[in-house]
Formats: C-alpha cells, structure tokens, sequence
C-alpha cells in the first residue's frame, strides 16, 4: 500500500516522441463523429500520453508503492502548456509524488509531472494528477 | 482560426456552447490512442462487476473534449494554456457531455481566467472545479 513514504519518490521517462500519428489518432477520438478541429496540431490532452502516461507506467509497476490498479480512480487533473509541442518533437518526461495520505479507507496519491523538450531547454507541460485507490473490497 | 481580441473579451463572456455524444467506438478509440486499456471503459462485465453502471468514459477523454470547446471558442488549440478539474461522476457511452465555460478575470496581457465544467444531458455533472486559462490577441 502506498504510504507517507513514498513521498518524494521520482520518475523519470526521457526521449517521448509526438509521434504524428498518435496525436492525429488521439484528436480524432477526442471528436468523435465530428470532424477533427486542427488537424496538424498536438491536442492539448495529448499531454496525457507524452507527460502522464510514461509517469503513470512507471508508478503502477512501483512493487515497493503497490498501487492496487484494481481499486483506481482518476480523482483530479491539471494541466498547463508553458509552449506548444509539436508533432514530431522529442521530449523528457519527469514525475514526483507529492502527496499520499489516507482518508475514510481511501489512499489519495498525488503526482507532479513535467514535460521539457531538450532541443530548445523548454517545459512544454507541467501536470498533476490525483489518484484515489480505494480499499479492497 | 483567429481569436477574439482581449479589448472583446469580458468578464461574464461565456464559452461558445458545445456538447458532443460520447459512443462507446469512441471510448475504444480512445482506449487505443491513448495506450489506456483499462477495462472499466472497454468490458461492461467488468465494470459492472466493480460497482459502476456499465462501462465509463475515460476523463481524460472528457477533458479533451473540454479542451476541444474551449479552444475552438478561444481561437486554436495554441491558445490553451492551462486546463484544470475535477472527475466528478461517471460519463456512459450514449451520453452527450455539455461543456460551459465563464470568464471569471482578464489580465492586462490578455491573458482570461475562466470557470470551466461539463454535464451529462442526464443532469450529472461530470467535471466540476474547472479552472482555464486562456490568450488573446491584443
């Protein structure tokens, strides 16, 4: 079970690439039946694949955290775009839980991410997330 | 796309009305975008055998949307500087997500501050404590 201690406790996933086709398969889930609104732009949520989700890898297979993915919910989110991406960019992603506490059974861990793009030493994204996992049934 | 210019923009403007009915072809085409495979949004078994009503849209799914009102009113996804709330209630495929937005503050640079969320058209809200960030031109 996470725990105070595993505040602190850092992620690290260099050399993300906007992979065009990504960004474009994600944009056009995002619209669904509609038509794509900017086709040879990065969606702004796009930011959940190349920030949140190399983080997010990392930290469920954290045996010593112990997430029980199971009991998982997405509680919260933000995120702000300091610059653009775009497709094609490279870019590091670095993570930090920065909070667990318990509360009413619930574990509410919560992470701060950054996304840099080396080639011109900008922070593309910051993010932070909260997950709530829930005791075992 | 070009933005309002900030001279135009107010406190009390609202976010040009946008709502989208979310399918569940489009939670799997998210599901496979995103990498995201969990089966809360993909089994209705499954889902349904942790206590939801069937499958459940990702939020991160609802946000996007979220972003795609905002920036089409603001004039492009570059204009987009911030996005923030809270995933509040559930979104089922067949539901269409409504987003509002109200500017709260506009800053001497332009830059707007707005109140952001989404409903389902069942009433549920399903992202609240929204917070935005917007530019405009000058």
């Amino acid at each position: 079970m996470p725990d105070q201690s595993h505040v602190g406790r850092r992620y690290s996933a260099p050399g993300q690439r906007i992979a065009p086709e990504a960004a474009r398969a994600v944009a056009a889930a995002i619209a669904g039946g509609d038509p794509v609104r900017e086709a040879e732009s990065v969606p702004p949520t796009f930011a959940a694949v190349y920030c949140l989700a190399p983080a997010l890898a990392q930290l469920f297979s954290d045996q010593e955290v112990g997430i029980d993915l199971a009991g998982l919910i997405h509680g919260e989110q933000s995120f702000e775009w300091p610059a653009q991406v775009h497709p094609g960019d490279v870019v590091d992603a670095t993570a930090e839980i920065t909070g667990i506490d318990t509360r009413r059974g619930m574990t509410l861990v919560r992470l701060a991410m950054e996304a840099t793009r080396p080639a011109d030493d900008t922070v593309v994204c910051r993010a932070t997330s909260l997950m709530i996992v829930r005791a075992p049934a | 796309m070009t933005a309002p210019a900030a001279a135009d923009v107010a406190i009390g403007d609202a976010v040009t009305p946008f709502s989208r009915t979310v399918t569940q072809e489009q939670i799997n085409a998210y599901a496979d975008a995103s990498g995201d495979h969990n089966p809360i949004h993909l089994d209705p078994d499954f889902a349904r055998s942790v206590g939801l009503p069937g499958t459940i849209a990702h939020g991160l799914l609802e946000m996007g949307i979220l972003a795609d009102a905002i920036a089409s009113w603001a004039g492009g996804n570059q204009n987009l500087l911030s996005l923030s709330c809270r995933f509040s209630k559930p979104l089922l495929p067949g539901d269409t997500i409504i987003c509002t937005g109200t500017v709260t503050s506009v800053d001497d640079a332009g830059i707007a501050t707005l109140e952001v969320g989404a409903s389902s058209d069942r009433g549920d809200r399903v992202l609240t404590n929204g917070r935005a960030t917007v530019r405009f031109s000058h």
